[in-house]
């Protein structure tokens, strides 16, 4: 193989295997991203259609739990309070849960009151109760449990409090619910389940899926792979620009043989063939080394963690990188369609040479 | 193919090169039959289009006038696939320079026009070791070009000339690389080759020594060939 076909061959390596790292690392952080959605963002969330709230009598929970996929549902109290600690008071959107013994405030709701795990808070709700005096604010004392870090792909976040408290401050009956939380045992069929919620328990609810939620996150998620896909792509265009140039070069060098082989009896199509598989040839090996390149230090970089991530900015210890095989795929497919492509009209070019012409100058 | 008409026939063949004022014709009125057995030179001093009259023979270039048959097939109006297939079925071609192919060992250049017509890859092979050895190169079937000799490169070459047995062998200048040495040696071959294994052969040569050796000499002037 000569330097021009090695540089070539150089060429596309490097960047088929930037750009199966490129896409790891980006496969890498979309994938945390999205265990951490599913894990914080119920797959499903079945809301009353027509009515603020679910009552005990509407069975609701135990026939969400009959239906097929379904892992487990939870009663859930959403509204809006505020919340004062030390004469500041900030309104936040909340949410009641079981198992929960305090108050359990987002990073972006604790920091504009100071409030750190422990303190105690007063939580006001919108509704009112009765009282000698008159309506008053439903009111709840209670310890901020603990701070969590900023939720992912929300737009606005959740503070989240123990359910018995949020059935008070939001003036549900006992064992009332504004919403039940359904988790799947498999997310990606949530769109299926969310239509056989709506079909088995009739017109009076609603069924949002994680993924409609999350709407606009998961659109930019696609959207940013796509894009970064198409641009990175263009280093492969250019390494297959390189070996255009290169058959062409080829063409020129070994004209002289290609007027051998049709001297020998080669109808123009097998010499155009021979020029393609060396053009070719050089883009296949070239996009195997890309790929082996690039997945070996994706896995590695992975593995041994090798560019951490400051723990009290990001949610992730490391640099995540993980290699999707059906991005791989498209990346190879790609690249030697691409390297058949760029060889093509040389190779047609060196088969359409005058014979005679070419013998006459060898 | 019939075996009694002539091998190669040309009638009236001119060719000329550039348009215009600039156009300088090589040659006219060449006319020529080749049949079974003949053993042809065809001499004539360096640039009168002795190689151009041997591609026009071959099919490689198109005449200006006139008509080339091999085997009472024209190549005029022949596409480039059956131009390509008659080429290989029925001629061989030795040139001045081995133009071997450096990747290929000598048993798969000989083997080459045989892999070429689609033939077994053991049956091209062993084909090619026969031929090898009728010219005396058996012990070199693996060798590769460059540690080949010019001599040998050049026996390699009217190996794989004659490997399918073509019905017309045309050389261009065979020996014009060699020594004096090697060049008797590779034209004796040539002309044993031949007869063996072609139907008829076409030889150009400037040299009329070698010329001389050939069973009919012809000089190609600007008015056509002349019997010597």
């Amino acid at each position: 193989m000569g330097v021009v076909a090695l540089a070539a061959l150089l060429g596309l390596t490097l960047g088929v295997a930037a750009l199966v790292v490129s896409l790891a690392l980006l496969a890498g952080f979309q994938t945390h991203i999205r265990s951490r959605l599913l894990a914080e963002t119920p797959h499903l969330t079945v809301t009353p259609a027509g009515r603020d709230a679910f009552t005990p009598a509407d069975g609701l929970a135990e026939k969400l739990a009959a239906l097929p996929g379904v892992v487990s549902v939870s009663p859930v109290a959403r509204g809006r309070i505020w919340i004062s600690i030390s004469g500041r008071t900030a309104p936040a959107q909340a949410v009641g849960r079981a198992g929960t013994t305090g108050l359990v405030l987002d990073l972006s709701q604790a920091r504009p009151l100071g409030a750190v795990a422990g303190d105690d808070v007063t939580v006001v709700s919108s509704r009112t109760r009765l009282s000698p005096l008159g309506p008053v604010p439903i009111a709840v004392s209670m310890a901020v449990e603990k701070v969590v870090p900023a939720s992912t792909g929300r737009r606005e976040p959740e503070a989240v409090l123990p359910l018995e408290a949020a059935r008070r401050l939001f003036a549900l009956p006992e064992g009332g619910a504004s919403a039940y939380e359904v988790f799947l045992a498999d997310p990606r069929r949530a769109t299926l389940a969310a239509r056989g919620v709506v079909d088995a328990l009739g017109g009076g609810v609603s069924a949002t899926t994680w993924e409609e939620a999350n709407r606009s996150l998961v659109l930019a998620l696609k959207l940013e792979r796509a894009v970064l896909f198409a641009t990175v792509f263009l280093i492969v265009i250019v390494a297959g620009l390189n070996l255009a140039a290169t058959s062409a070069v080829l063409g020129a060098t070994r004209a002289g043989d290609a007027a051998i082989l049709a001297v020998l009896g080669a109808p123009p199509r097998t010499v155009a063939r021979v020029f393609l598989a060396a053009g070719a040839g050089v883009g296949i090996l070239g996009t195997a080394a890309g790929a082996l390149l690039g997945t070996a230090a994706a896995v590695v970089l992975d593995a041994t963690r090798a560019i951490p991530l400051p723990a009290h900015l990001y949610s992730l210890a490391h640099v995540p990188f993980r290699v999707d095989p059906l991005e791989l795929g498209a990346v190879v497919v790609l690249s030697v369609l691409w390297s058949f492509a760029a060889s093509a009209l040389p190779a047609r070019t060196a088969a359409r040479r005058r014979v005679a012409e070419v013998l006459r100058a060898v | 193919m019939p075996s009694e008409g002539p091998l190669l026939s040309a009638r009236g063949v001119s060719k000329g090169f550039g348009a215009g004022e600039a156009r300088v014709e090589i040659f006219r009125g060449v006319s020529l039959e080749v049949r079974s057995g003949d053993f042809l030179a065809v001499t004539g001093p360096s640039g009168c289009g002795k190689s151009t009259l041997l591609h026009l023979f071959a099919g490689l270039e198109e005449p200006d006038e006139g008509a080339v048959e091999v085997g009472g097939r024209s190549w005029t109006g022949l596409p480039p696939e059956r131009r390509a297939a008659l080429r290989g079925e029925a001629i061989g071609f030795v040139f001045q320079f081995h133009h071997l192919l450096p990747e290929l060992t000598a048993e798969e250049n000989v083997a080459l026009p045989l892999f070429l017509a689609d033939a077994a890859e053991e049956e091209a092979r062993s084909a090619a070791r026969e031929v090898l050895g009728r010219v005396g190169l058996s012990g070199k079937a693996g060798a590769f070009p460059r540690t080949l000799s010019g001599g040998e490169r050049q026996r390699v070459a009217i190996a794989r000339a004659v490997v399918r047995r073509p019905r017309l062998l045309l050389c261009d200048e065979p020996t014009g690389s060699l020594d004096a040495a090697h060049a008797r040696s590779v034209f004796d071959l040539l002309s044993e080759v031949a007869r063996e294994r072609a139907g008829a052969a076409v030889v150009v040569t400037h040299d009329p020594e070698w010329a001389k050796r050939c069973a009919t000499m012809k000089l190609l002037t600007p008015n056509g060939l002349t019997g010597v």
